[in-house]
């Protein structure tokens, strides 16, 4: 055999452990999923069944719909906050940045249950806020807990933190003479933001996106303890349906439906990472 | 013709400040940093065509003037004239300066013909005139066919020059430098000095450059301003720095020169068995003094009233050489031809003298 033959199954031989690993523990698992979501729940046969049921279902479609609006307006709310919290952080030098600076990422050490009964015990029916606004004569306090608004608020809580250090880290990147040599050369404040720190960062923006994404989409926890009972998100839907209900193949569909959902949000990552690297 | 006005309006600008107006004039500058550095009061005034370089040892406040002229620091007390009006409430942005940074110029998702046309395209100039600027600029600094590549994509040198070149492109009342040679290595930082002294000659551009580079400050300037522990030391011609120096660190930062304990009776300086007679122009009182005499001034003589010592070393470099002497307690270096080093060796005893020096005295300094 040649050199460059045996150093190829020499490779070969490195790759095949981790290759082996993630087969069994993750692509046959996947597989696996597939064919149980294929099988009907109702007549055993193989089919589109449970798909077809997933979108004509009315609470099911309301369940997939509201978990793609609170996803989407959470992950936008999240990004437009973490991105202005860190270009903030960037460039300001007040003693309120530095404070911001040190606390911000403190969130990401409270576990999320912990951080959901502290939501139940702040924006409750009779939490501190309602009582704090009634001592001052307000009465009335719009309904936060178990409701849309509270699942926001609980990913604004998760996912704020991760996104503002990674943007921050992509806006510390950007050197102090590229933004000075700009205002040199006469760009304003906004052109200063969308031809130069935007373009910068938007690779960041795009990780940030991703990762805030898939993390409100598949997210449990917090939906549990103060979702409302419907419509559902599709975490918590799913659970019923695999527990409560013991849909194994309906809960299987609805987990395929999911991941596909992430796939999407994984295909534009990484077209966006790949235009850069040609570049 | 340009360089023989610049040369002119050099000398007016040495000679009778005041009676032109100074592109750019300076005036008590102060901006003390919360760690103490900084600089404080601190004038001048650069003529239109002139290159003035601020020249220093690092944390002597250059870059602090420099940023200061640019917008990008604010000073706590003193004016920026740029053109007889004032500059302080103008942000960078505004101001009629143009700067080129030590590194990390160029804007990396922006190709080369982009970066340069930046400016413009904000100055709202037509697509045509914009085009043309761009291709000479890019003539001007050698690079015309990098147009369409990412600054990644360039060497330093290279995009160095692109910084240059969009620097002037935006026509600034006066070019700022920042230190801009210094993360290149020697022989392009050599060509990129006469290409920028090429370039300012063809442009007549008044030009501030801030380095910390002796020899590059010496080879450029019209003037230098050396500056230390955020003060003015001196300001004046490279040639006059380097043969007159004002003050004890100017002689030690600027070239290379042998400095000799010595005691003044006030007309004469005596250094160990030497005595040398004070010249008019600067009279040392009388007490402790240090002479300072460059390598180049110093020669083997036979003469009575000369320095007697011993050669140490003798290093060959090129078509010169160093020698070292161990001289009435004193190191002192001189360099002589290749030939003559020959008859030398360690250990052989001579005799030294010098006529040119600089004495600053102790008392004062």
């Amino acid at each position: 055999m040649s050199t460059s033959g045996k150093r190829g199954m020499l490779g070969l031989a490195l790759v095949i452990p981790s290759f082996l690993i993630l087969f069994v523990v993750v692509i046959l698992p996947i597989l696996y999923a597939v064919r149980e979501s294929l099988i009907d729940q109702n007549s055993g046969e193989f089919g589109l069944g449970n798909y077809i049921r997933l979108f004509t279902d009315p609470a099911m479609r309301k369940n997939i719909t509201y978990t793609l609006n609170v996803t989407i307006v959470s992950t936008l709310l999240s990004l437009l906050i973490s991105y202005s919290m860190a270009v903030y952080l960037r460039f300001s030098t007040s003693w309120m940045a530095r404070w911001i600076n040190r606390l911000y990422f403190v969130p990401m050490f409270v576990p999320g249950v912990i951080a959901t009964y502290g939501l139940i015990t702040l924006y409750g029916n009779h939490g501190w806020m309602v009582r704090l606004l009634l001592l001052l004569g307000i009465d009335s306090f719009p309904k936060i807990i178990y409701d849309y608004n509270g699942l926001v608020l609980a990913n604004l809580w998760f996912n704020i933190p991760f996104a503002t250090m990674l943007l921050s880290s992509a806006l510390a990147a950007v050197p102090n003479s590229v933004i000075e040599s700009a205002r040199d050369a006469g760009a304003n404040i906004w052109q200063l933001f969308f031809r130069f720190i935007l373009p910068l960062s938007y690779k960041t923006m795009w990780v940030a996106i991703t990762f805030i994404f898939m993390g409100i989409i598949g997210s449990f926890t917090a939906p549990f303890l103060i979702g409302a009972n419907s419509p559902q998100v599709l975490g918590v839907a799913m659970q019923q349906v695999f527990s409560n209900y013991q849909e194994t193949h309906t809960s299987s569909a609805m987990a395929v439906f999911m991941f596909l959902l992430c796939s999407v949000m994984g295909y534009f990552y990484i077209r966006t990472m790949g235009k850069d690297a040609d570049v | 013709m340009v360089q023989a006005q610049r040369k002119m309006q050099t000398q007016v600008g040495t000679a009778e400040q005041g009676d032109t107006e100074a592109q750019l004039s300076i005036r008590n500058l102060s901006k003390i940093f919360k760690t103490g550095d900084g600089v404080t009061d601190i004038s001048l005034d650069v003529q239109p065509g002139e290159m003035v370089t601020l020249l220093g040892p690092s944390g002597c406040g250059k870059t602090t003037v420099l940023r200061s002229i640019g917008g990008f620091l604010e000073p706590d007390s003193g004016d920026i004239l740029i053109r007889g009006r004032s500059v302080l409430n103008l942000p960078p942005e505004k101001r009629p300066t143009a700067m080129v940074f030590q590194s990390y110029n160029l804007w990396p998702h922006m190709t080369v013909q982009d970066n340069l046309a930046f400016g413009l395209k904000i100055r709202k100039r037509k697509k045509v005139e914009i085009e043309r600027s761009v291709t000479e600029a890019l003539e001007l600094v050698q690079l015309s066919g990098a147009a369409r590549k990412y600054p990644g994509e360039l060497s330093g040198g290279q995009q160095q020059r692109v910084a240059l070149a969009r620097a002037l492109l935006l026509q600034p009342d006066v070019l700022l430098l920042d230190e801009p040679f210094s993360a290149l290595d020697a022989k392009l930082r050599m060509e990129m000095r006469e290409e920028l002294r090429e370039i300012q000659t063809k442009t007549g551009m008044t030009m501030v450059f801030v380095t910390h580079d002796q020899e590059e400050a010496l080879s450029i300037s019209d003037r230098i301003v050396v500056m230390h522990a955020g003060k003015i030391e001196q300001l004046s011609t490279p040639q006059d720095i380097y043969d007159r120096p004002g003050s004890l660190f100017v002689a030690s930062f600027i070239g290379r020169i042998n400095l000799m304990r010595s005691i003044s009776d006030g007309q004469h300086i005596a250094v160990g068995s030497k005595v040398v007679q004070q010249d008019g122009s600067t009279s040392i009182p009388a007490g402790a003094c240090t002479l300072a005499v460059r390598p180049e001034d110093l020669y083997l003589t036979g003469e009575p009233d000369s320095l007697e010592g011993t050669i140490r070393q003798v290093m060959v470099l090129g078509h010169y050489a160093e020698v070292s002497i161990h001289c009435e307690q004193e190191h002192l270096k001189m360099f002589v031809p290749r030939e003559q080093a020959a008859e030398l060796h360690s250990g052989q005893a001579v005799k030294v003298g010098f006529h040119k020096f600089t004495a600053f005295s102790e008392v004062s300094s």
